[in-house]
């Protein structure tokens, strides 16, 4: 505090902050790390525990608080707040909300984020709750619990993946003579339909430069040409390497060729499928809800394979406790109740266009004979990509978006947008390794 | 040429520009009015109406949907509007009692630190708000203020304006009254709320109105410092409706009507109040 | 004069300080006289009026004031057990070409930059023209008015909100129309610069036109009609009695108008942040939109608050600037 007190002559009232500032000061320090969540049953006293996720979209804002208001019912002594936000406001308001003790007492995140919040202190160890409920590496697809584990513990409890697929307009294709039964699987079929549609008017492809969907799409493709998104220790960004030069200048192709309009808005693609402007989009797993497609004779499938292997990109949700400053126990331990539960009755969550990540669920037939349209996305799942996992990654995972939006707009070639984002991305791992440690 | 002729010439000579002056005036009229009517049109589109014949203003069909989804209350737009309204008001009161009893004394007395005191407040209008943001977050943090309605209210009824503004106005009323009050025996306290505030009704309801506005306009800090979806204002809660929905224009647009439709009730109500007091912001004071 | 809060959507207060009005501040200042109502000192009941005041004042504006340099000499990460002090470092990184912030940061600067140059005029000239239309004797002018106003107070997310969707390139309502006529349909409003821009600076003016025309409109009632009647003896035409008659007669609540209006734009937020994310890439991603991401979302609340000392800094010489041109004109 001494170099503040040279600081003095600055202000002229400063006095009547000067003990906020300085209780602010010390505000720093990070939680204990060591506490974790039991996988008993809460039988204490009532408690409110509040629950964030962003589930607002498609069935889930329909489902979710039918299934909260049922564990509500059948729990006397628990009643779980449902706080839907938007994944992004999730991610943004998080940290400092649970450092201030304001923050959930169970939340669900996508994969990427739980090495962060866990290097951030912000969750309760799960292993007991996974033991509890008995779940092992092997009941989930390949990577799935190690998204959620960080220095060896397992900090997150998987909960659905939600892959990317190919959205097929029927009567757009029919109207330019193609086959719907026909739809193409790899680059060759893929170009001619896609000049087949831009001889008969139609643009078949909207390519955009926003994390949904062409982050998404450029993502599918670098993994299918082989290349990765950062190196083995996540120090480095590879994804200016061939593979993801080839990627965006397919993307910027499909662009040039007028097979895609330019300056495509976010969502510009799907709404284009939904007004049947064009015949293809390559969307999430997701859009299977949407109801504005209820008008439109759809279809999905496999993305195809533009590369030289079979790729695409995934993301996965994940349960999390958060070690919130003051963090209740039996809250916690509610929360823990809540999960186990929700994890029991898991089996209709397909209806929220999203997979149950329980190997078991997720195959169970009777999913498909009730969601026939997730065919396809289950399919992909054997060589579905997750997003890497490492302390304060998001950051870096945003350079790609921008590299993304500068070539699809034609600001930058595919290479120096790329190379630039590396760049950039290379000091924000440098910067996160230096904060968060390995 | 008879003397009605040329009266009607010139009389023609002199509609045309009003003829012109008019129709500018209800060309930029319909500028504001026709997007608005827009966005109430298409609340009541479906989503596939809205994405696939976004040029034909009149949804078909005519559906109440997207009202529905959001009073099925998933996204608590109803709260946002009171939170907003209990925001505005709570951070105007402050405002107007802290700044009216501040400025009285810094007009009518005299007293030890007051060029100081006045020094530092005036000093503090030309800092731009960024440099608040930061440090106002960990202090706000640390009062344990976070997802409160004290945090959208106190921190930003600190500013100096409302001071400063209400002491040019005090130094210019009359001192007459309040030295005949002082002989009667009146103290400090009589004489600021019977005499001082009376006479300055005109300015204190401008300051209010501008406080109101300033806390239902604020953006930025709400989204940071309000977390639960049933605390936030409706600025930041539109925001989040904006993304939760991204594609489903119906109900965002409902969304932006509900937000709308009571503020565009009250500012009718009180218009000319509210504009008027906006108006004199620039020539007195 | 007031310095209404506007536009800026960003502060934790009631911006006093982004609206401040520089006309009366330097002469307040310079003024040894301070009225003495009784002729007594009276310092206890004065602090007792000004307690309540003083309390809010410290802890929220003079306290953070020395606090934000104080987080600004550290790397300060909320979330990390220590904020180790690192001097000057957040600043040099900032002056440090090819540096973590520093790119990303002037890029902001130069949008905010940008939007303010291009916005400033337009939300000078069209709102006085505005007012010289409501000025003439007209029925309906206050029904008029209201009208102009009314965006105002919809506020920043309303306004975002309904413009994200009637400019979307695709589904947006505007390219639909123009197409209609046979204009091009597929401009990126609110996708590729420049139309990103004309997006922002065209949302802003319809947002906030009311706000400077009934300002305005009040300093043209209160310039005296005998003026205008002099001038019109003298000969003058429509454009002289503009130049020499209204623009001087208005020169005090231009200047209010003028420095309003430049802070406000400086501090613009909530247009890019709802309308066009800081896109394409990050070219419209304004100062504070980036301040903010990297304060409270990135948790670099070191680098974020050298940034925002450097962008006052920067607002401090513009306003000078401003208020020593205002001055010089009107000598």
């Amino acid at each position: 505090m001494k170099k503040q007190s040279v600081r003095r002559g600055l202000a002229v009232a400063v006095a009547l902050g000067a003990s906020v500032a300085l209780a602010a000061c010390s505000s720093g320090s990070a939680a204990p790390q060591g506490a974790g969540v039991s996988g008993a049953d809460y039988s204490g006293p009532a408690v409110t525990i509040s629950f964030w996720n962003g589930w607002t979209g498609g069935a889930a804002p329909v489902l979710v608080p039918k299934l909260v208001d049922q564990f509500n019912k059948e729990h006397k002594n628990i009643v779980v707040k449902n706080n839907p936000l938007q994944w992004g406001d999730i991610a943004a308001k998080m940290p400092l909300a649970v450092k201030a003790g304001k923050g959930p007492d169970v939340a669900v995140a996508h994969g990427d984020d739980i090495a962060t919040y866990a290097a951030q202190g912000l969750l309760l160890k799960g292993d007991d709750i996974v033991k509890s409920l008995g779940y092992q590496a092997s009941d989930f697809p390949d990577g799935l619990m190690d998204a959620g584990n960080y220095g060896g513990t397992q900090y997150g409890i998987p909960w659905s993946v939600t892959p990317m697929g190919l959205y097929v307009n029927n009567d757009v294709l029919k109207a330019a003579g193609l086959d719907p039964a026909n739809i193409p699987t790899d680059k060759d079929s893929y170009m001619k339909a896609l000049a087949a549609l831009k001889t008969a008017g139609v643009q078949g492809e909207w390519v955009d430069g926003y994390v949904f969907t062409g982050t998404f799409e450029f993502e599918s493709l670098l993994w299918q040409f082989g290349g990765d998104l950062f190196n083995d220790g996540v120090t480095k960004a590879t994804f200016n390497s061939d593979a993801g030069v080839q990627a965006l200048t397919h993307m910027t192709d499909v662009i040039k060729a007028g097979y895609s309009p330019e300056n495509v808005a976010q969502d510009g693609n799907i709404n284009a499928l939904v007004s049947s402007k064009t015949a293809f989009n390559w969307n999430g797993v997701w859009q299977t809800t949407n109801t504005a497609l209820d008008k439109v004779d759809w279809a999905a499938t496999a993305v195809p394979q533009i590369g030289t292997e079979k790729a695409v990109w995934s993301s996965s949700t994940h349960w999390m406790f958060m070690n919130n400053k003051g963090q209740d126990k039996n809250k916690t331990a509610a929360a823990a109740t809540f999960v186990k539960w929700m994890n029991e009755h898991s089996s209709g969550w397909a209806e929220t266009g999203e997979l149950p990540a329980n190997n078991k669920v997720r195959n169970d037939p009777a999913l498909l004979e009730k969601y026939p349209n997730l065919k396809p996305f289950l399919d992909e799942l054997p060589y579905a990509h997750y997003e890497t996992s490492a302390p304060g990654i998001s950051n870096a995972m945003a350079t790609i978006t921008t590299a993304v939006n500068e070539a699809v707009l034609g600001k930058k070639t595919p290479k120096e947008a790329l190379d630039d984002a590396a760049a950039k991305a290379d000091q924000l791992l440098k910067q996160n390794k230096a904060q968060y440690g390995g | 040429m008879t003397a009605t002729n040329i009266d009607r010439r010139s009389r023609l000579r002199r509609a045309s520009p009003r003829v012109l002056l008019y129709t500018a005036l209800v060309l930029i009229a319909l500028t504001i009015v026709v997007p608005l009517v827009w966005i109430l049109l298409t609340s009541f589109k479906t989503d596939f109406d809205a994405i696939s014949s976004p040029a034909n203003p009149f949804p078909s069909p005519f559906t109440l949907e997207a009202y529905k989804t959001l009073a099925s209350g998933q996204q608590p737009i109803f709260r946002w509007f009171l939170n907003s309204m209990a925001a505005a008001t709570l951070q105007t009161m402050i405002i107007l009692i802290t700044a009216s009893a501040g400025a009285y004394a810094l007009a009518r007395l005299d007293f030890w630190g007051k060029r100081v005191v006045f020094g530092a407040i005036v000093s503090t209008l030309l800092v731009p708000p960024v440099i608040f943001l930061i440090p106002n977050y960990l202090i706000v943090q640390n009062l344990g203020w976070l997802d409160t309605i004290l945090a959208v209210t106190v921190p930003g009824a600190a500013g100096a304006f409302g001071i400063f503004f209400l002491r040019q106005f005090f130094l210019g009323l009359p001192s007459e009254i309040e030295e005949a009050a002082r002989v009667d025996g009146a103290g400090d306290f009589r004489i600021f709320l019977q005499i001082v505030l009376p006479l300055s009704k005109p300015a204190l309801a401008t300051l209010a109105v501008l406080s109101f506005l300033g806390n239902w306009n604020d953006f930025l800090w709400p989204i940071y410092v309000l977390l639960s979806p049933e605390n936030l204002t409706l600025q930041p809660g539109l925001s989040i409706l904006q993304g939760a929905y991204s594609t489903h224009y119906g109900i965002i647009m409902a969304g932006a009507v509900i937000a709308s439709v009571p503020v565009l009730i009250l500012f009718t109500l009180a218009q000319r109040q509210i504009v008027e007091s906006v108006a004199s912001s620039g020539v007195k004071g | 004069m007031t310095l209404p809060p506007r536009r800026t959507s960003c502060s934790s207060r009631t911006k006093p300080s982004t609206v401040a009005n520089l006309a009366p501040i330097v002469p307040a200042l310079r003024s040894p006289r301070l009225r003495r109502a009784g002729g007594n000192r009276r310092t206890g009941i004065a602090y007792v009026f000004l307690a309540p005041f003083l309390v809010l004042f410290g802890v929220f504006v003079l306290a953070p004031a020395v606090y934000g340099l104080w987080i600004s000499l550290h790397n300060w990460n909320p979330l990390l057990p220590n904020q180790p002090f690192v001097g000057l470092d957040n600043y040099i990184q900032l002056f440090t070409p090819g540096s973590l912030t520093s790119g990303d940061f002037w890029e902001s600067m130069s949008a905010t930059g940008i939007f303010t140059v291009a916005s400033v005029p337009l939300l000078l000239v069209v709102p006085l023209a505005v007012a010289s239309l409501l000025n003439q004797k007209i029925k309906g002018g206050t029904v008029f008015r209201a009208i102009f106003f009314a965006p105002y107070v919809l506020g920043v997310a309303v306004i975002g909100v309904i413009w994200k969707y009637l400019l979307d390139p695709q589904v947006g309502v505007v390219n639909h129309v123009l197409g209609a006529f046979g204009l091009p349909d597929n401009t990126p409003w609110t996708v590729d610069v420049p139309w990103a821009w004309i997006s922002l600076v065209g949302v802003t003016v319809w947002w906030t036109l009311g706000f400077n025309t009934v300002i305005l409109l009040a300093g043209l009632k209160g310039i005296s009609p005998e003026l205008y009647d002099a001038a019109s003896m003298d000969g003058a035409g429509v454009w002289k009695k503009f130049t020499n008659v209204t623009l001087p007669g208005l020169r005090p609540v231009m200047m209010f108008v003028t420095t309003v209006t430049i802070l406000a734009s400086a501090n613009m937020f909530g247009q890019s942040y709802l309308l066009t994310k800081g896109g394409p890439g990050n070219q419209t991603r304004t100062a504070i939109m980036y301040i903010a991401d990297q304060g409270l979302s990135q948790n670099q609340m070191g680098a974020a608050s050298a940034m925002s000392y450097v962008l006052f800094a920067f607002l401090a010489v513009i306003s000078v600037i401003n208020f020593r041109l205002q001055r010089e004109k009107s000598n």
